[in-house]
């Protein structure tokens, strides 16, 4: 009820948390290994992430589950983990959540595409994303679906969680920008995917990924002529750089980063947060801009 | 003239994403002995650039891209067996090609193989998302001379240089040349992670494989 209430409260701005990849990158863990199986392998790296988070303001931060589905799983060939994995994500996260806060399910792309591109089907995405939410179900407030670039494998999603859970859904997908404008890998427009996602019900429609704040300022001002629900932004800081030592670097200044979600929050974001990149002191500086309003 | 009205029906076709039509003029190069180098490089490879340049002007997206680049390689299986028993052809060498782990981006490194393919290479593709152990395996297995390896994200262009660090390991570096692309490959890069070489386009790479093997 919280989070409702949250969303019908007109002058609350919500505060979702910062990336979570990137920080784990930072702490010495070289990219290419399953962020999610260090649930289990750290949990105390896990938990600190979190913990920053919410310590830098956050309202709410998602659990360390992105790739935590069936299929995604399966790839890695961990898939026999997949309940311990999800479970450990939870405790992580729950010791680092303060009370008055919430703590979010995260449910990222399975890895898997549809025809002609991968061998997906409808039914194999639902089975796999429900698999993960009904270990997850008993102890998230609420869902984020996210990073999606197939608005069939979204529907999927959403059609698992709804099936198993009446928690709220945050429902982001993942746009590149074309000279055509706003698209997702798979082809499907801004305006395609906003109108499945309204008429799934989701409770806030998002983008996340991809997209750095600046051309994210962009698709909030797209997004907000095609949807009156709330309205959920979670850029990258701006585009990766690789270094000669394998770290993948986020040059872009947190105050340009701020600089962007202020200017988001006044187009009528509701949830704002930041995807790769962003750190628990990105967080922190965009605390001060919401509170200072 | 006539060829080029030819060719560009075949690039057309593969534009169009019309698979039967593709095959069909692929079987129509076969039976009338034409010269099957020009209709690869100038009908299929066209349509396939073309392909590329659309997905550049945000027109066509993944799934277009991969519909392409499988009616490419089903024309080429119609087309390449000719190629090759038509004896100008003898092997100039054994190629392994593969996207790496974690990668599945295989249109570019399907084109590359594809051209090598027609220039008379024998080319092993071992598709998309391939870990580099599974790469050497083969390599090794084929005798191969060259090991192609394509990469199209930041994140999984480590995998390239893994690849060289396995054959270091292994004592076996020197038995290969091994190749890179994908668009974020830089000359640096290729020198950054010891690979013999690396192209931007898939002529280049036949050209540079050539060049590697002395033919």
């Amino acid at each position: 009820m919280v989070f409702q209430n949250w969303l019908k409260d007109k002058s609350k701005i919500i505060l979702f948390d910062g990336g979570m990849g990137s920080e784990i990158f930072k702490r010495g863990i070289k990219p290419g290994k399953l962020p999610d199986t260090l649930n289990i392998e750290k949990p105390e790296l896990i938990y600190e992430i979190h913990k920053a988070y919410y310590d830098a303001g956050a309202d709410m931060c998602q659990s360390n589950t992105f790739g935590a589905s069936l299929l995604n799983l399966q790839i890695y060939k961990v898939e026999n983990q997949i309940k311990e994995i999800n479970e450990r994500a939870l405790e992580n996260i729950k010791r680092a959540c303060p009370s008055g806060r919430l703590l979010v399910g995260d449910i990222g792309p399975s890895g898997e595409f549809r025809p002609p591109v991968g061998k997906a089907t409808s039914d194999k995405w639902v089975s796999s994303f429900t698999k993960q939410a009904q270990i997850l179900e008993s102890g998230v407030d609420l869902w984020h679906i996210e990073t999606i670039s197939d608005i069939e494998e979204m529907s999927a999603a959403i059609e698992a969680i709804k099936n198993i859970s009446k928690k709220p859904i945050i429902s982001s997908m993942t746009y590149k920008k074309t000279k055509r404008g706003f698209f997702t890998i798979m082809g499907d427009s801004v305006e395609k995917c906003v109108r499945i996602q309204e008429d799934a019900d989701v409770d806030v429609i998002g983008a996340n990924c991809t997209l750095g704040s600046e051309d994210m300022v962009n698709l909030v001002k797209e997004l907000v002529t095609l949807t009156d629900r709330p309205l959920s932004a979670k850029p990258n800081a701006g585009q990766p750089r690789v270094d000669v030592n394998k770290n993948i670097h986020y040059d872009q200044p947190i105050e340009d980063f701020a600089k962007d979600i202020r200017e988001i929050i006044q187009l009528g974001a509701k949830i704002v947060g930041g995807c790769c990149g962003t750190s628990p002191d990105t967080i922190h500086e965009i605390r001060k801009i919401i509170d200072s309003r | 003239m006539a060829h080029e009205q030819f060719y560009k029906e075949i690039s057309d076709a593969i534009v169009n994403l019309d698979k039967e039509k593709a095959i069909e003029l692929a079987n129509r190069a076969v039976n009338e002995n034409m010269n099957l180098l020009e209709v690869i490089e100038s009908g299929y490879g066209d349509g396939i650039r073309r392909i590329g340049d659309l997905w550049e002007e945000g027109e066509f997206f993944l799934p277009e891209l991969m519909l392409g680049g499988t009616i490419m390689q089903e024309s080429m299986n119609v087309l390449l067996p000719k190629l090759k028993s038509s004896g100008k052809n003898i092997s100039l060498g054994t190629v392994v090609i593969a996207t790496i782990e974690g990668d599945i981006h295989s249109i570019g490194k399907t084109i590359v193989g594809t051209m090598l393919s027609a220039n008379g290479f024998e080319v092993y593709d071992l598709g998309a998302d391939v870990p580099a152990e599974h790469i050497i395996e083969i390599a090794i297995e084929k005798n191969a001379d060259v090991i192609g390896v394509s990469a199209l994200l930041t994140t999984t262009m480590f995998g390239q240089k893994k690849i060289i660090d396995i054959l270091e390991e292994k004592g076996i570096r020197n038995k290969f040349k091994v190749i890179i692309g994908g668009a974020p490959v830089t000359k640096s890069w290729t020198e950054e992670c010891h690979a013999d070489g690396f192209a931007s386009s898939a002529v280049e790479a036949v050209k540079l494989v050539k060049d590697l093997l002395n033919k």
